[in-house]
């Protein structure tokens, strides 16, 4: 792994966000009515559209906005949302922020209990703890987020139990428990989901790693049962598992959309739903780059993760 | 004809593949005669009895019109089911096609086709599928093309490999040394050598699927109400969440199940085609 | 059991219109206990976007407006004007010239007087129809604004218009200073400069507002808050949840679905006002089959007044009658309910050349939710009486686009009107500014045209009671039933009385009663 390596990537991460652009603006083009019919909702007069839309450059040419839009993103202008009239830099940058808090606490928590819980399953191949962990995955898998996310809600928001809020969000700043009351439910729907993808993963992967040579040459060699497992075939499993994971970031990115949308939770899935919903062009661009974004970055560092515990794995 | 029955009979054999097959055939079952087996009319009400928690008379209960849960299963399953089923095959076809012909010609052609499906890629799939539904307008079919769609990229990924695989292959290479056509080459040399993993993945993308068709109508986009379509009974049972359970409840298994069923299938079949795993 | 006591007392003297008294007509009776100070946390389902008052379109935006700013006259709960700026007006005897006197000393938030020139400004500003003000047609026949001094403004109508001081209630008819107009006007969407009970402080869309006490307000002793902070909750369980655990003390909607759980909870009570907001089912009378009224009136016979209350309103609301004028409205003309008669629909089909029954296609927007569970009821119900409609959800923004004032069978929704004048002109008369149904009736245009111009409120009674039932027998849009404004408060929480139309708010009038929590 070289430096040119590395840059290589990155003019390609930046074709690629370059492309997306391109791609989401396109499809905008295409969606039925604009955002003046809904900024003016039911008092459109087509005088009223005429002009609010000359005002908002909406009757350019496409070629035309989408460039006046890419130059001003590479000056760092994310233009002004149609629907709020806020800019849409700040705003989205805020909703990150929020998602991100979501993503990366489920992340950690997945990792706390999902690689545990698939080696356990490994190391006990067949038998009936094997079978819970890979039923109890099962059922993760099958689950859609808005589903679980849905029971959930019936089960631990209902208002006899009124455990957790059933939506909403308060920020960490003003009120830290309350923040945290308000992440709990849209946490653990995000864990489950992933855990059972992951705890999937690792047990087969472990279960293959297993079997190989190396392992039973160190079993015989008299090393411990936990450093073995622990030590060199986790380890050694964990290559194909980085890569799986990183593919299923856009699944989680998917995932993070839905959550928000069903706990009303504001961050970019839900403002990339609103501006959708009112054709908020500049907001769905800069929502869309974002997550294409969190993508590639995701798929560089799962490469750049790979190309590092590969080299440290010597036998 | 031989070779499907060895490798039922080796699907049999595993015990994910075993409940998956019976599940899934019997899934299929209920998709195709579901209405007929149904007790009342799924979309009838029952003015007197609103919210009724599960009874004789109402096995799963019944939702805020006093519609029978049960019967509204029943009769949902085939759009639910059926309708998944499609979109993986306009997914895996299309995809297929794209990724055999860019695989195939090579050069600069496959180099922007692969360019434009690792963008595609970028965007997650649920947002792709959102877009494209808000174009076309909400309905189950359109649902259905969105998800083919969204599928398709991955699926052109897959076959370009196995295309790629195939072509260095010493008869491929034969036969275009013959003259053969292309359109023989790829028919007679590079498709029988992609059903394995085609349809395995095919299998696991049915309960993606099933998952995203209803995510979509939850999120108010696909189905169209009253229509017993799972996700969109759930959509419409969360006003009422906190009134009766079994709206949400009832569904929300349904669709668990049907997505376990074909993962079950997907990974016995997996275990089974897989060269590897053939010791 | 207060709770419930408060409610019921609320729910008949506002039936009873009786409720005025407590809102502008005897402002002394409700200061006798009002107590000043505090702070109102109040939740909005769908976000404040739009700051500029003539540009706002959703009931949180008008309730911001009508925080920050004044117009000529405000909206009282029996549907008559209230002086707001204008303490008094007068018309000429054929109702062609206005003359309102407005109050002296009213200062804007930046330090300037209020004069008859800002007010003339604004009304021609709204009028313009290069401004894309929404509401700039339900203002009247305006021809003319022009100021008579700094304190009087004289508005002439093309005709004779008895609404006007009512029209002028139309809550986008705000004043803003007249500098800022022909200056920058563009600057009211971040900074609000203007007369109102309270100023701005911190505005974050999707998330909170906050205003403070405007210790010039011009009514002496108003408001008696110091700070009322809007909070969007876009789901409503959330909302409902954080009344309830004391983290906000009202909720300005209620879903009908949690109103019940939420009015029965202790130390806070529902709020429920009979209203004139409708869901109507629009038929496009020009084309097939609509065009043959006995269809029309088929689809009437299919509906199940009473039982569409109930599964579409959870029974939070009041029959319809095919008006989109109910008991809400001051010259509402009662009239038995028309009843579900699916034979007699069958019979009705069978003459319009349709014996074997109609296959038809309802649209209805994803927003607000009941508008597809009405497509979905009236589906059922009209099952019987030979109709198959199949039900079209579609996401609002198309639907606006391709489907509103487009489509042939619709449902639509719309909010209670000041007047009824302005209902029908804004729906069902040949120059409606959204003349959906395209039902262009002569004689239905006679009588709305006539009371328009007339005062006296016997002939207009006779006269808008002629309208209404002309549209009942015709029935160019099914309006099965209307919706009761439905909200939530803390016991604590007073000087609240919840207004019919929905857009008036009057939030200067709560005060904190004793045992409300401490804040800073």
């Amino acid at each position: 792994m070289t430096i040119s390596y590395v840059m290589k990537r990155l003019i390609y991460l930046v074709f690629t966000a370059l492309l997306v652009s391109l791609i989401v603006f396109s499809v905008t083009q295409l969606l039925p009515a604009n955002a003046a019919t809904m900024i003016l909702g039911e008092y459109a007069t087509d005088e009223a559209l005429a002009v609010l839309n000359s005002k908002l450059g909406l009757d350019d040419p496409a070629i035309v906005q989408y460039f006046r839009w890419l130059s001003n993103v590479l000056q760092g202008d994310f233009g002004t949302s149609l629907r709020t009239s806020q800019p849409v830099g700040p705003t989205i940058m805020d909703a990150l922020g929020r998602s991100a808090i979501l993503a990366v606490t489920s992340l950690v928590l997945v990792c706390i209990v999902a690689i545990p819980l698939g080696v356990l399953a490994a190391s006990r191949r067949g038998k009936p703890t094997d079978l819970g962990v890979s039923l109890v995955s099962y059922i993760g898998v099958s689950m859609p987020e808005f589903v679980l996310a849905t029971l959930l809600l019936v089960w631990l928001a209902s208002p006899s139990v009124g455990l957790f809020p059933a939506s909403g969000y308060v920020p960490f700043s003003e009120d830290f428990w309350g923040g945290l009351h308000h992440i709990a439910l849209p946490v653990l729907t995000l864990t489950i989901v992933l855990t059972a993808h992951i705890s999937r993963m690792i047990r087969s992967e472990m279960a293959d790693t297993l079997e190989m040579d190396f392992i039973r040459a160190g079993r015989l060699r008299g090393l411990s049962k936990r450093r073995v497992l622990f030590h060199h075939a986790l380890r050694n499993s964990m290559l194909p598992a980085i890569t799986v994971i990183a593919l299923d970031v856009g699944y989680l990115i998917g995932g993070v959309i839905v959550v928000e949308e069903v706990f009303a939770f504001p961050g970019v899935g839900r403002q990339l739903i609103l501006a959708i919903q009112n054709r908020d062009l500049p907001m769905i661009q800069a929502g869309a780059l974002i997550m294409a974004g969190s993508y590639a970055v995701a798929n560089l560092l799962a490469d750049l993760a790979y190309g590092a515990l590969d080299k440290r794995i010597k036998y | 004809m031989l070779s499907t029955m060895k490798t039922l009979r080796a699907l049999m054999r595993s015990p994910q593949g075993a409940v998956g097959i019976v599940l899934v055939t019997l899934l299929l079952l209920i998709s195709i005669f579901g209405p007929l087996l149904a007790p009342q009319d799924p979309e009838s009400f029952n003015f007197g009895a609103r919210f009724s928690p599960p009874s004789a008379e109402f096995l799963f209960g019944t939702d805020w019109f006093g519609r029978d849960l049960f019967s509204r299963i029943l009769v949902g399953a085939r759009s639910t089911v059926l309708l998944a089923i499609l979109a993986t095959v306009i997914g895996t076809a299309s995809g297929a096609l794209i990724g055999i012909f860019s695989g195939f010609v090579g050069g600069w052609v496959d180099e922007l086709i692969m360019r434009t499906i690792d963008a595609i890629m970028a965007i997650p799939g649920l947002l792709l599928a959102l877009m494209i539904l808000t174009v076309l307008g909400s309905s189950s079919l359109n649902a259905v093309i969105a998800i083919g769609i969204a599928f398709a990229p991955g699926m052109a990924r897959i076959s370009r490999s196995t295309t790629l695989a195939v072509r260095e292959l010493d008869y491929v290479s034969a036969a275009r040394a013959r003259g053969e056509s292309k359109l023989w080459i790829i028919f007679a040399e590079i498709l029988p050598n992609m059903v394995a993993p085609v349809i395995v993945e095919a299998t696991i993308r049915v309960a993606f699927a099933i998952m995203t068709l209803a995510t979509l109508s939850f999120l108010g986009l696909g189905a169209q109400p009253p229509s017993p379509e799972w996700g969109l009974m759930i959509a419409e049972a969360r006003e009422h969440m906190f009134r009766s359970p079994w709206p949400i409840l009832a569904p929300g298994i349904s669709i668990a199940l049907v997505a376990i069923a074909f993962n079950l299938l997907g990974d016995g079949l997996r275990d089974v085609l897989n060269p590897h795993s053939q010791e | 059991m207060k709770s419930q006591l408060n409610r019921r007392q609320l729910l008949k003297l506002s039936a009873a219109g009786a409720a005025v008294a407590l809102t502008y007509g005897m402002p002394g009776m409700s200061m006798a206990a009002a107590k000043a100070g505090g702070t109102l946390k109040l939740s909005v389902n769908i976000t404040p976007g739009v700051l500029n008052p003539m540009l706002a379109r959703a009931a949180a935006e008008y309730m911001m407006s009508e925080m920050l700013y004044s117009g000529l006259t405000a909206l009282g709960t029996d549907m008559t004007a209230q002086p707001d700026l204008a303490t008094k007006w007068l018309s000429n005897d054929n109702a062609t010239q206005w003359t309102f006197t407005l109050r002296e000393g009213v200062k804007f938030s930046n330090g300037q007087e209020l004069t008859s020139a800002d007010v003339v400004a604004s009304l021609n500003k709204l009028l313009d129809p290069q401004t894309g003000a929404p509401g700039r047609r339900n203002l009247g026949p305006i021809k003319t604004v022009e100021a008579d001094g700094d304190y009087t403004v004289v508005v002439t109508t093309e005709t004779p218009f008895a609404d006007l001081p009512v029209a002028l209630t139309y809550p986008t008819a705000k004043v803003v200073p007249a500098d800022i107009i022909a200056n920058d006007f563009d600057s009211l969407a971040q900074v609000p400069v203007g007369s109102g009970p309270f100023k701005l402080q911190d505005f974050r869309v999707d998330e909170i507002a906050v205003l403070v006490k405007n210790a010039d307000y011009f009514v002496q002793g108003l408001p008696y808050l110091n700070r009322v902070e809007v909070k969007t909750f876009p789901d409503s369980a959330g909302s409902s949840a954080a009344l309830l655990a004391g983290e906000i003390d009202m909720v300005h909607d209620v879903q009908s679905t949690d109103f019940a759980r939420i009015d029965a909870a202790a130390g806070v009570s529902g709020l429920r006002t009979p209203s004139g907001r409708f869901l109507d089912v629009v038929m496009d009378t020009t084309v097939a089959p609509f065009d043959n009224v006995l269809v029309r009136q088929a689809l009437s016979y299919c509906v199940d007044r009473e039982a569409m209350i109930e599964l579409v309103a959870d029974g939070y609301g009041t029959a319809g009658n095919d008006s989109p004028i109910n008991a809400a409205y001051r010259y509402h003309a009662d009239a038995p309910h028309k009843s579900y008669d699916p034979k007699k629909a069958k019979e009705l089909l069978a003459q319009a050349g349709y014996p074997d029954g109609l296959e038809l296609e309802l649209i209805a927007s994803v927003k607000p939710g009941y508008r597809s569970t009405m497509a979905v009821v009236l589906r059922e119900m009209a099952k019987a009486g030979g109709f198959d409609i199949s039900v079209k959800t579609m996401d609002h923004s198309s639907y606006l686009d391709q489907v509103w004032k487009k489509g042939k069978f619709y449902v639509g929704f719309y909010n209670m009107m000041p007047t009824e004048g302005m209902s029908f002109n804004l729906l069902f008369t040949s120059g409606a500014s959204w003349n959906e149904t395209k039902w262009n009736n002569a004689e239905f245009d006679e009588y709305v045209r006539i009371a328009d111009e007339t005062t006296d409120p016997a002939k207009r009674t006779e006269l808008y009671a002629n309208a209404q039932s002309l549209m009942r027998e015709q029935v160019p849009a099914l309006i099965p039933c209307f919706f009761d404004i439905l909200g939530a408060k803390a016991d604590y929480v007073n000087g609240y009385v919840q207004h019919p139309r929905g857009a008036s708010f009057a939030f200067h009038k709560i005060w904190m009663g004793s045992d409300a929590p401490k804040t800073s």
